[in-house]
């Protein structure tokens, strides 16, 4: 299976644009995508989704154009939306139904596979309460859920991890693992370590473009021994930071611990080298 | 009170940016331009018995401003309610809450930002009604004092009442629309019911709470004493005429008394004493809990679970599913949102009318209990299209596979079949009665009525308009106007005319729908 997004561009009104000039293919595994908000990250998923059309552009879904043919991809497609609701009047068997008649799922393994995802997103005792009584939580699992009813093959997840507290992000984590065998998965988040955790592989974007795609330690190995950490008094902060880009900083009595990125050969006294992570990487490749 | 003004800014901004806004002005915009038909017109607006007014500026100036205040109150209310729940439902309301803004504050800001609404809207019939004045030229002199005064002492206190009056329809009815269209329906009825009341004495000036009264007295008064008439009724609205002619006198216009100002500045301090008296039961965004407390976790359940229990599932033990393109599971689960939709005790009143209809005489039927029913479930159809978005699901329904040819057909297959069923015993009544063409007449206009929410809920993403427009015509079939009635109004008669003038509508406005629905599938 192999998804080839080509030329996509998208553009909102004159001075806006979502996408500029975007390609980039996937095949299977995890994708994780970063940026910094009004990256394009949701116009892009929103774009394979099928719920918004390119201005320029196309994706190719197994040599099948989905921009003019969206029904090709919707019958195998798995998408949590950022912002997405429910219906709060449904529980969640009801509401999976609903979601599977929409994926065109049924038969009579549905039922028995509704239960089986209510169990995998720890929902099986609130399944029969009104949605609109769930916390937040919840509502993201079960949005989770309804991703897999219909056995998607492209999974779509824009930042699925927002709401759900760290024992629900780590089942979460082993769901992806399972999943990604035999599916493309494209995630979202601003939490870097759960793309670290999770992800084959790392797409980077800023404004609307791709900045970076490789594997995770491929990303790091480009800043390293370039992040040190050093502590400051808390008077040089200022000069510090028009000179370095400062990752960290933890305020210890008038002194200031630093983790920063330094592009210059020199290293400033006091500072020490450390291991460079996805998230250092991350914000150099953004920042500059 | 300075610091009401930004908030009275901001809120009046949020709703006045949006497109059923926008499409509330044109319906304003023309329906301003119909309240001076011109001579020719088979309709009149403010007549009495074979008597109508010169277009002098007198007459057009108050002919504007009392159909202004009619279907401005009539609309108004529709449009303006709501400024709290979507406060509740944007969570702003929570952010509200914990400001040091009173309740009787945050209301009263409410209440001003509803009245600057319907003052725009009103601003814009009363512009109207002065371009109409030159369009209809008769050579009478304009006066701009006319249709200011008017305006100034009738259309904007009554503004003012239906702003309060929205006001406390939120605070003590919360969510329960139904129970607030039905209320104001009732108190707009007794309004209007006395609006003709002949007796002449300071209570009747001072009761006319939209001011129209007064109006109509001075109207009749010309009329009686220039052709020595008895006349007792002024009629106010689209009343249809045809083939017939008037006799023409000039009116003057209304020597604004100082009684009558009283009672308008008495009318709003009265909403303004509402409100403030509401402020006192006012939520302020703390609402109950709806969650069940969880049972509390004992240590042995705790160590039962290791802490994180991944409960999951292999991918290879899921059942196999099936390929299901089908409607049927949409037509139910929008039967099921319909149904829970609103209270039980609405169902409770819904199934008396139901049974009612069985058993009263069938044009009683016919003519009031079932439009009563049918505009009962406007909360439920006023959602049908825009529901979705209301509740972000939008993104997965236009994600799947073929909404528009799936989706949106199972939508209005389900709210038909809900008034279908609620028409039964009517339709079946016309059937053995042999009154094949009333039955038609019935399916006819009750698919106009999903019709119409699906197309307007569309185009505005807002049920409004549909709301207003459904309460209109529900106003109109109990003003006995066969020509308006969206069911046929026929009883026993065949108006085979209205009945292909209202399939033509819903089949334009079905195509409609689909047409922006397809784009807006893909265009998120």
């Amino acid at each position: 299976m192999i998804l080839e997004i080509k030329n996509l561009t998208k553009k909102y009104n004159k001075q806006k644009t979502g996408l500029s000039n975007f390609s980039m293919t996937m095949e299977k595994g995890v994708l994780g995508l970063l940026g910094p908000n009004g990256a394009g990250k949701s116009t892009l998923m929103k774009i394979i989704a099928t719920i918004s059309k390119p201005t320029h552009g196309t994706i190719f879904l197994n040599g099948e154009d989905i921009v003019k043919n969206p029904d090709a991809i919707r019958k195998i497609l798995g998408y949590l939306p950022q912002d997405f609701g429910v219906y709060p009047n449904l529980n969640a068997y009801e509401f999976l139904e609903y979601i599977a008649a929409m994926k065109g799922v049924g038969g009579a393994g549905l039922r028995k596979r509704i239960d089986m995802l209510l169990d995998g997103v720890n929902l099986t005792a609130a399944a029969k309460q009104p949605i609109g009584s769930y916390s937040g939580g919840m509502k993201q699992r079960i949005g989770i859920a309804q991703t897999l009813l219909n056995d998607p093959k492209i999974l779509i997840f824009d930042e699925p991890t927002v709401g759900l507290d760290p024992e629900e992000r780590v089942r979460f984590r082993q769901l992806i693992s399972e999943m990604a065998s035999d599916a493309i998965i494209i995630l979202s988040s601003h939490i870097v370590s759960d793309i670290e955790t999770i992800a084959d592989k790392v797409a980077i974007m800023k404004t609307g473009t791709l900045i970076d795609k490789a594997i995770p330690s491929e990303i790091i190995k480009r800043i390293e021994n370039k992040v040190f950490e050093t502590v400051i008094s808390n008077a040089d902060l200022p000069a510090f930071k028009a000179k370095h880009l400062v990752i960290d900083t933890s305020r210890q009595g008038d002194k200031t611990q630093l983790r920063y990125i330094s592009g210059f050969q020199e290293i400033e006294a006091g500072a020490r080298n450390v291991p460079a992570g996805l998230e250092d990487a991350y914000l150099f490749l953004t920042q500059n | 009170m300075n610091y009401l003004y930004p908030i009275i800014k901001a809120d009046y901004l949020q709703r006045s940016r949006s497109y059923a806004f926008l499409i509330t002005i044109a319906v304003t915009i023309y329906a301003a331009w119909s309240f001076v038909p011109p001579p020719e017109a088979n309709y009149t607006t403010l007549t009495m018995f074979g008597y109508k007014g010169v277009y002098n500026s007198a007459w057009v100036g108050h002919v504007t401003a009392l159909m202004s205040t009619l279907v401005l109150s009539l609309s108004g209310f529709f449009l303006v309610i709501g400024g709290i729940k979507k406060d509740v439902d944007t969570e702003v309301g929570l952010i509200i809450a914990t400001t040091p803004i009173s309740n009787f504050g945050y209301l009263f800001s409410k209440l001003f930002s509803n009245f600057l609404i319907l003052v725009t809207i009103s601003g814009l019939a009363f512009l109207v009604g002065i371009l109409m004045f030159f369009v209809r030229s008769s050579g009478y002199p304009f006066h701009i004092g006319d249709f200011l005064l008017p305006y100034l002492f009738m259309v904007l206190p009554a503004m003012f009442l239906v702003s309060g009056l929205a006001i406390l329809a939120e605070v003590f009815l919360g969510r329960k629309s139904i129970l607030q269209y039905l209320l104001f329906f009732v108190l707009f009825g007794v309004l209007m019911s006395n609006v003709n009341n002949n007796t002449k004495n300071s209570m009747v000036t001072v009761t006319d709470a939209l001011g129209i009264r007064t109006v109509f007295n001075s109207v009749k008064d010309k009329v009686n004493t220039e052709f020595n008439e008895k006349i007792d009724k002024v009629s106010l609205g689209y009343v249809i005429h045809k083939n017939r002619t008037f006799k023409t006198f000039v009116w003057e216009g209304l020597s604004w008394d100082g009684l009558f100002l009283l009672s308008r500045a008495l009318w709003i301090s009265l909403t303004v004493g509402l409100v403030y008296l509401s402020s006192f039961f006012f939520h302020r965004f703390d609402f109950k809990q709806s969650v069940k407390k969880e049972k509390k976790k004992t240590w042995e359940d705790l160590l039962e679970k290791p802490a994180v229990s991944y409960a999951g599932f292999h991918k290879s033990a899921l059942p196999p599913i099936a390929a299901a393109y089908g409607i049927i599971p949409f037509i139910r689960t929008e039967l099921l949102l319909m149904v829970r939709k609103d209270s039980k005790w609405l169902w409770a009143l819904n199934i008396s009318i139901w049974v009612a209809t069985l058993f009263v005489p069938l044009s009683f039927a016919y003519s009031f209990l079932l439009p009563v029913l049918l505009f009962l479930q406007v909360s439920r159809i006023s959602e049908l299209t825009t529901k979705e978005k209301t509740n972000r699901v939008h993104y997965f329904t236009y994600a799947s596979y073929k909404p528009l040819q799936r989706m949106l057909p199972a939508q209005i297959i389900a709210a038909f079949c809900l008034l279908v069923v609620l028409a039964l015993p009517v339709t079946g009544r016309l059937l053995m009665a042999s009154n094949l063409m009333g039955m038609l007449q019935v399916l006819n206009g009750s698919m106009l009525i999903v019709l119409l929410s699906v197309c307007l809920g569309i185009l505005t993403g807002s049920k409004k308009l549909f709301e207003i427009l459904f309460f209109a015509l529900t106003y109109i079939v109990f003003q006995g106007i066969p020509e308006a009635h969206y069911l046929g109004a026929l009883a026993f008669k065949n108006y085979a005319g209205l009945m292909v003038i209202i399939l033509i509508i819903n089949a334009l406005l079905l195509i409609f729908s689909f047409a922006v629905r397809n784009y807006q599938t893909r265009n998120l």
